[in-house]
């Protein structure tokens, strides 16, 4: 672990960094420390490690705070509650894995990562439990209203030329793909279904989710491209069409 | 010189099977989705590994284009890891900005 290697030095208490897109402060701690006073702090034993302990706490519950403020009302119990279990988890696996800090960042940007990651994944646990596989992978009621693809009586709106790159595109995803991959890609791109609540019903990691996902993506595009389809061609057809898609649906604030 | 959407009109004419009944809306999503599928792409591991160091040149305003577009294609298409890296930029923020 190099930690000499961060992308810039430690900042005396109360320093501001600005940056000329926007302004971006660093958190002023009531004791700052640069890296390797974490990391040495944090492996010792006693007071040094105790007073570690309690500022990164400080410092991880105030983040979560403001990292969450887009999935629970602000100072709501629920996000006050969420902070704090959240924090008494990371620390742990923060001192568990402070081996694999690289030190390319600050160390508080790291903790707040694996942080986040932790209340993140509870967040959607808690919003998914109730819904089946079978459940999050059902098509939802305005994409059952919407024309399909080979009615002639299809809408007005649909120019020719759309409806049948729509044909194609809808023969090349039947062919190439199985249902259930269909419906995984629409669970994930339109409706919002978080990718780890959709891999933690099919009892896999995340990451082996979007590799699957990204398989299918691919094979999909090698296709167009042998039907002699372009990028702009496809993209262009549908330019001004819905773009809402990946749109987060169970994460309005509760 | 035949158009493309010619030769999709005479490929579509010689097929007997029925399509798939994906609503357009669907598919012009996925259409997009799959045209910029790229070769070789970050998963979320490799995201989530290299989120903190991105997270700072973000944040400082650095441009993260030419060192970094594999993890900024990941973040577009994966909401998951947008979202953490969304809540990682305002946990980043002081109390006081």
């Amino acid at each position: 672990m190099d930690l000499g290697d961060t992308l810039e030095p430690a900042l005396p208490l109360g320093v501001l960094q600005s940056a000329q897109r926007g302004v971006w402060r660093l958190m002023s701690s009531q004791r700052s420390r640069d890296n390797a006073e974490w990391i040495s702090a944090l492996t010792s034993t006693g007071q040094a490690q105790e007073a570690a302990l309690a500022d990164l706490r400080e410092i991880l519950v105030s983040g979560l705070r403001r990292g969450l403020a887009a999935w629970l009302e602000p100072h709501s119990p629920q996000l006050v509650s969420l902070a704090e279990e959240t924090t008494q988890e990371a620390l742990v696996r923060i001192l568990a894995k402070l081996d694999t800090f690289e030190g390319r960042s600050r160390f508080t940007t790291w903790a707040y990562k694996v942080a986040i990651r932790i209340a993140l994944t509870e967040l959607r646990r808690k919003q998914w439990q109730d819904v089946s596989l079978d459940g999050m992978l059902e098509p939802g009621r305005e994409e059952g209203r919407e024309a399909s693809v080979l009615d002639p009586q299809a809408g007005p709106e649909a120019t020719v030329e759309q409806r049948d790159m729509l044909a194609l595109v809808g023969r090349i995803l039947q062919e190439e793909l199985t249902e259930r991959q269909l419906a995984m890609m629409q669970a994930v791109a339109l409706r919002g279904v978080p990718m780890e609540a959709l891999a933690q019903k099919l009892g896999i990691e995340r990451n082996a989710l979007y590799k699957m996902m990204h398989d299918a993506r691919l094979k999909l595009k090698r296709r167009l491209a042998r039907e002699g389809l372009e990028l702009g061609d496809v993209t262009a057809t549908f330019e001004g069409s819905n773009t809402s898609g990946g749109r987060v649906v169970k994460g309005e604030r509760t | 010189m035949t158009s493309w959407l010619d030769r999709l009109r005479i490929w579509l004419s010689g097929s007997r099977r029925a399509p798939i009944a994906v609503s357009p809306s669907s598919l012009a999503i996925l259409g997009r989705q799959i045209a910029t599928t790229q070769e070789v792409e970050y998963a979320c591991d490799d995201v989530y590994r290299l989120l903190d160091q991105f997270a700072e040149a973000v944040s400082r305003g650095d441009d993260t284009a030419p060192w970094m577009p594999l993890i900024r294609a990941h973040l577009d298409r994966c909401p998951d890891c947008r979202a953490e890296f969304e809540a990682l930029m305002q946990a980043l923020r002081s109390p006081e900005s």
